[in-house]
């Protein structure tokens, strides 16, 4: 219950100013030690326990994962269009890295049954090479 | 005289051993591994394999649509190879499962299950089915790609979301207390 309840003050109070999936992925995903796989937060942590905020972090982590399985590629593509935006980087070294380090592949939840996980990660690697033929374009632009 | 005594032992002997076959008792620690290894492949066909936004994502065909008409032959290749990579990991994970339950209720259930014999045959077929139509489906995507028989795929999945229900009722009297205690007795 008290799960339940920490995981609906995530959503209304946190989450919600995240709008796309992709960024509330790498958001949860960020809260997670990779040592020891336990996640923290402690503006939730001080309003409950740690353990519930630990486990109501992995329970909107899980819902943020099969959203974005979910998404059709096109969707996808969008959702990276919008984060590489958010970030500010340049779209062609933000690619480059992401085609480099994989860094999606330690954002996966624990427990992830192999072939969704698979499913995300096959679906980045294409959407990483649409977004890589649309540079030029994109670097055209910006010298124009 | 001889020969009478050599086949009375030897009819003795075969006597002795159907009599210490029918005594025999199922070892416990392999039929509890058993039962965790069922309940686990049917967690995982259920909750992981076979939900159907997962079996529509791995073959939307709108994905393709998608890369057909937004990106050139290169990132078009390799989408054809990574959702045909994904495809006949799917099936062969769902063969593996498959396999894992049938050989539960092949060599254990009767042990356990509540299970008629009508019910076993039918249940042993249709996994022995639901095998050969994998196998046929892993050649298809191989040689075909991932979107050659969308239709056969649908009718695996339903048709494997059928048997397991039946093999879920058959498992039902294994809660999951039951089940913590047989995994724990398994490991030690």
């Amino acid at each position: 219950m008290d799960v339940e309840q920490a995981a609906r003050d995530l959503r209304n109070r946190t989450l919600s100013d995240i709008p796309r999936s992709l960024d509330r992925l790498i958001y949860l995903a960020s809260m997670r030690d990779y040592n020891t796989g336990l996640y923290y937060h402690d503006g939730l942590a001080s309003r409950f326990t740690q353990e519930v905020a630990c486990e109501a972090l992995a329970q909107c982590h899980r819902e943020a994962f099969t959203q974005l399985v979910g998404c059709s590629l096109r969707d996808l593509v969008g959702q990276m269009e919008g984060y590489i935006d958010s970030t500010h980087t340049s779209p062609r070294d933000f690619v480059a890295a992401w085609k480099k380090l994989e860094p999606y592949r330690v954002a996966v939840p624990v427990e992830t049954d192999p072939v969704s996980a698979q499913l995300l990660f096959s679906s980045f690697k294409i959407a990483l090479a649409i977004l890589e033929t649309r540079l030029p374009s994109v670097l055209a632009q910006s010298s124009a | 005289m001889i020969s009478l005594i050599f086949f009375l032992a030897i009819g003795a002997l075969l006597f002795l051993s159907l009599f210490l076959l029918a005594r025999r008792k199922p070892r416990a620690e392999g039929s509890s591994g058993a039962l965790v290894e069922a309940r686990q492949a049917l967690t995982a066909l259920q909750d992981g394999l076979l939900p159907a936004a997962l079996v529509r994502r791995v073959f939307a065909k709108e994905d393709w649509e998608y890369v057909r008409s937004e990106a050139p032959k290169a990132v078009r290749e390799l989408f054809v190879d990574e959702r045909r990579s994904l495809a006949i990991l799917w099936l062969t994970q769902v063969r593996a499962q498959i396999r894992s339950l049938g050989r539960f209720h092949r060599g254990t259930a009767r042990h356990y299950a509540n299970l008629n014999p009508r019910l076993e045959l039918r249940l042993a077929v249709s996994f022995a089915a639901l095998t050969g139509a994998c196998s046929v489906l892993q050649v298809l995507v191989y040689v075909g790609g991932p979107y050659v028989a969308p239709r056969m795929v649908g009718a695996v999945a339903g048709a494997l979301q059928g048997a397991c229900k039946i093999s879920e009722e058959s498992l039902a009297f294994l809660n999951a207390a039951r089940l913590g205690t047989l995994a724990g007795a398994t490991r030690s």
